[in-house]
């Protein structure tokens, strides 16, 4: 049984680009933005509408795209660019600004490419590589500072102290109850999929914020209900999904993995899990937000130099594994994506002592889906086998 | 040095012909920061009898070979002291070390002014994996062809099949000892998207060699001065990690003199290039060119040297542009390029060859054009200056600078190459070239080459390169 709230959630994301054209023919501006280390708090302050872009899973806008930025970019960015190409897709259609953090230093040649061939603003945020030295903390800070300044310029009011510790608020309660819709549908059994869930989150992206946490509120209270109700267990084997970034649109790995028989359960992609946690501003002013977001778990982009063993990106793996309780973690990586690409085998040897452990590197074509299915479906055979003979062997001792 | 003089041919080697002997001895010797002064008779020596023993690579006689050979005719004098110290930068890093100066790894077509200020030996990729990684005694240019294929399949197993040709067998011959390296530290300029990540990926290495990253603030506009002030403190932070492997702790002043000294290697070395590019006539290969230009910022290890170098250099570009003497294969005439993008060195040889002639280059040359602040604080002078450099401009301002001195070195066509992997370069070539063509008015062609580490020579590019050459020949008629 689905809850009720979902087809709410879906209608609401799909009426979203007409409330958009009238707010804009009523003055409000969207700014449209890339990378979850935009504080989208501030944003929302200054009575601009956040719109976060990228889609992915389309061959076609992969071209298209590449004809204004180079082949040798990752086809997400490609994509995304395709889509301003395109003129079609009604989130970066709408946008009167789009903004992007670099944590990603593709991103800051996205912004250029935009700006350059469909004349739309651009503003940069520039994120530190060094971000766990104190000179990059203050560097961020600077780059808030300036950020907020040039949006503040943008939606031609100033920024208001207590309009920004309301966003924070709204911001707060919005990732406190994602987090427990999160954990509902890693329950055993459950009322809602990860999938569900990673398309809530996704809605988030788009919707009016305080429309958005009301219909959050209402899920949360619906899956309680829903919890009480429930019949058999999951047998599924249950599979950790993390990597480079999947953004809406792009579904080819994650039906494979269900096709195949398996259950995602968890994930630390920035599109998913990362993206509603690890976010917490001590106070509600610019400063406070710089803090938060460069204290957030790293997302792989940031080089991390000082050692494997207190890299946070690790950390909160280990801590996924601990909570969800996969049996196999899925590492997905796209052609060109080098900063999760480079650190695939590095993963790979540090997560082999907790869980099983798969790359898929691929794009959105076509192409290789056989390919990945057969090792999905090999994997899965894996994960299975591994447990029935833990059944047996528990069986035995007992 | 007027004359065009052949190389000698003998048994499948190429060898500095006698009869220059005498014009050489009276250049002089080479000082050195690190190493004890030679004379010239010594570098001739050297040249003429040891290199060809110990390293047949570099004199193979075939005219596939490229980058490391010397060009088929001696044309300038300066060129066997540069051979000179490719040669030995190997022995005198080596030497260096064992005498306890570090060696740091860094990003090519870097500056280089904290490095030799904490006492350092910067090396970057060009030199680890050629000149250190690859000048095995003895070696056969094929057995060298075979070890760097191998180091960089290796590397690719270890981090990914992504990374660039360059970086990745840097990255492998650091990680196994073969290039013995005490720390790796770069800056973070636009250049190159793969050393950020293959410098973190030796935290997992068993060798696990010291790290240090000096960031790279995007997007800059005069008047942000906390991007200023945020890399003069990673400057900072860099020169505590050298101390921290052996290096010296440079006091404010020694900074300055440092900055005056690389300032005053970059006016050299820009001097140099602009005579090139704008003389009537190509005065001669564009290798020793691209190697010198390249030499006035990554200084082949030694400030000292390569000044000396450069200014030997500057007297011979001058006096033979002066008397408009051309490059004997180069034509009266030819179609003149401009190459842009990642760290790409064509076969100029070949496009000489088909009547063309690189002339001007913005990776390295970007650099000298810009001169370091020698008074106040020299870590923001030296932060001041790397955020200037035309290069690493937000696109459309480099690409503006680009159609600039495309337009000065009378250029008939651009060529933007991104390597394999080089994601910063290739994300904005097709912005560059619309901006170019748009500002400069001239052809462009844009290419994603595979050629780092492979010294074979590469048909397709170099087919497409041969193909703009004839078509740009074909609108100048």
């Amino acid at each position: 049984m689905k809850a009720t709230t979902l087809d709410r959630i879906a209608k609401a994301v799909q009426e979203r680009p007409e409330q958009l054209m009238k707010a804009r023919e009523k003055g409000a501006k969207v700014v449209g933005y890339f990378c979850s280390y935009m504080p989208e708090e501030i944003v929302h302050a200054l009575g601009l509408i956040p719109v976060r872009l990228g889609r992915g899973g389309s061959d076609d806008l992969v071209e298209l795209g590449g004809r204004y930025i180079g082949k040798g970019t990752c086809v997400f960015l490609r994509e995304s660019v395709g889509l301003f190409a395109e003129g079609k897709e009604p989130f970066s259609k709408a946008c009167d600004l789009v903004a992007v953090a670099t944590s990603c230093v593709q991103m800051f040649r996205l912004a250029e490419v935009v700006k350059h061939f469909f004349n739309i603003p651009t503003l940069v945020l520039g994120v530190p590589r060094n971000f766990y030295l104190p000179e990059g903390r203050a560097f961020f800070q600077k780059e808030v500072e300036n950020f907020a300044a040039q949006l503040e310029e943008f939606a031609g009011n100033k920024l208001d102290a207590a309009a920004l510790a309301e966003s924070v608020e709204l911001y707060r309660n919005i990732r406190r109850t994602l987090q427990q819709i999160y954990d509902f549908q890693a329950a055993d059994p459950a009322p809602i999929s990860w999938r569900e869930v990673f398309d809530v989150i996704h809605a988030g992206f788009y919707l009016d914020r305080a429309e958005y946490y009301r219909l959050l509120q209402d899920l949360l209270s619906e899956l309680g209900t829903m919890s009480e109700a429930l019949g058999t267990t999951d047998e599924r084997p249950r599979i950790l999904l993390s990597g480079t970034n999947i953004p809406p649109g792009d579904t080819k790995l994650i039906n494979l993995i269900e096709e195949a028989g398996g259950r995602i359960v968890g994930d630390d992609l920035c599109s998913g899990l990362r993206f509603i946690s690890g976010i917490d501003a001590k106070a509600a002013t610019l400063a406070g937000l710089a803090d938060a977001y460069i204290d957030k778990i790293p997302c792989a982009t940031l080089p991390y130099l000082p050692s494997l063993d207190s890299d946070r990106r690790l950390e909160n793996l280990a801590m996924i594994i601990d909570r969800y309780k996969p049996e196999g973690m899925i590492y997905h990586t796209l052609r060109f994506c080098d900063a999760f690409t480079f650190k695939a085998a590095e993963t790979k040897r540090i997560m082999n002592n907790k869980i099983s452990f798969m790359e898929i590197h691929t794009e959105y074509a076509d192409s290789d889906i056989e390919a990945i299915r057969t090792r999905i479906d090999a994997f899965i055979e894996v994960l299975e086998g591994r447990r029935r003979a833990k059944i047996s062997k528990a069986a035995v001792v007992g | 040095m007027l004359r065009s003089v052949k190389m000698v041919s003998k048994d499948g080697l190429i060898g500095f012909p006698p009869e220059i002997k005498e014009d050489f001895l009276a250049t002089g010797g080479l000082d050195f920061k690190y190493s004890p002064s030679v004379s010239a008779e010594e570098i001739w020596e050297f040249l003429t009898v040891e290199a060809p023993r110990r390293f047949p690579q570099v004199f193979i006689d075939d005219p596939n070979v490229y980058i490391i050979r010397p060009s088929p005719y001696v044309e300038f004098l300066w060129t066997l002291k540069y051979r000179y110290c490719m040669l030995t930068a190997k022995d005198r890093t080596e030497k260096a070390r064992a005498n306890g100066v570090p060696v740091v790894f860094v990003q090519g077509g870097q500056t280089q002014e904290p490095y030799y200020a904490a006492n350092a030996i910067a090396t970057r990729p060009y030199v680890n994996i050629i000149l250190r990684g690859g000048m095995a005694d003895g070696m056969s240019y094929k057995q060298r062809t075979i070890q760097d294929k191998k180091l960089m399949e290796e590397g690719r197993k270890l981090v990914s099949p992504e990374a660039c040709n360059g970086m990745i067998v840097a990255f492998y011959q650091i990680m196994s000892g073969i290039a013995p390296t005490d720390l790796v530290a770069p800056y973070l300029c636009l250049r190159c998207s793969d050393i950020a990540y293959t410098t973190e990926s030796h935290r997992s290495t068993e060798r696990n060699t010291p790290t240090f990253l000096v960031d790279f603030p995007v997007d800059y506009q005069p008047g942000q001065d906390w991007k200023v002030e945020y890399v003069a403190e990673n400057l900072r932070g860099l020169v505590k990690s050298i101390v921290q492997v052996g290096g010296k702790q440079p006091s404010d002043e020694d900074m300055r003199q440092q900055i005056k000294q690389l300032n005053y290697a970059r006016s050299v070395g820009r001097s140099c290039a602009e005579t090139w590019m704008t003389a009537k006539y190509v005065p001669s290969y564009g290798f020793d060119y691209r190697f010198l230009v390249a030499l006035a910022n990554d200084l082949l290890g030694d400030p000292v040297s390569a000044i000396q170098i450069l200014e030997q250099a500057k007297q011979e570009i001058e006096e033979r542009a002066e008397k408009g003497i051309k490059g004997i294969e180069v034509a009266e005439d030819p179609v003149r390029l401009f190459v842009s993008g990642s760290c790409y060195t064509p076969n100029t040889y070949r496009i000489e060859a088909n009547g063309g002639a690189v002339v001007a280059y913005d990776d390295q040359y970007n650099r000298l054009t810009i001169q370091a602040d020698e008074t106040g604080d020299p870590y923001l002078s030296l932060a001041k200056a790397m955020l200037s450099y035309p290069y690493e401009l937000p696109t459309e301002e480099r690409a503006l600078w680009i159609a600039g001195a495309a337009r000065k070195a009378r250029c008939d066509g651009v060529i933007f190459a991104s390597n394999w992997g080089c994601q910063y370069q290739s994300a904005v070539s097709r912005m560059v070239g619309e901006i170019v063509k748009r500002e400069a008015h001239i052809p462009y062609l844009e290419l994603e080459v595979d050629s780092l580490t492979q010294f074979e020579q590469l048909e397709q590019s170099e087919n497409r390169t041969e193909a703009f050459i004839e078509m740009l020949s074909d609108l100048r008629q």
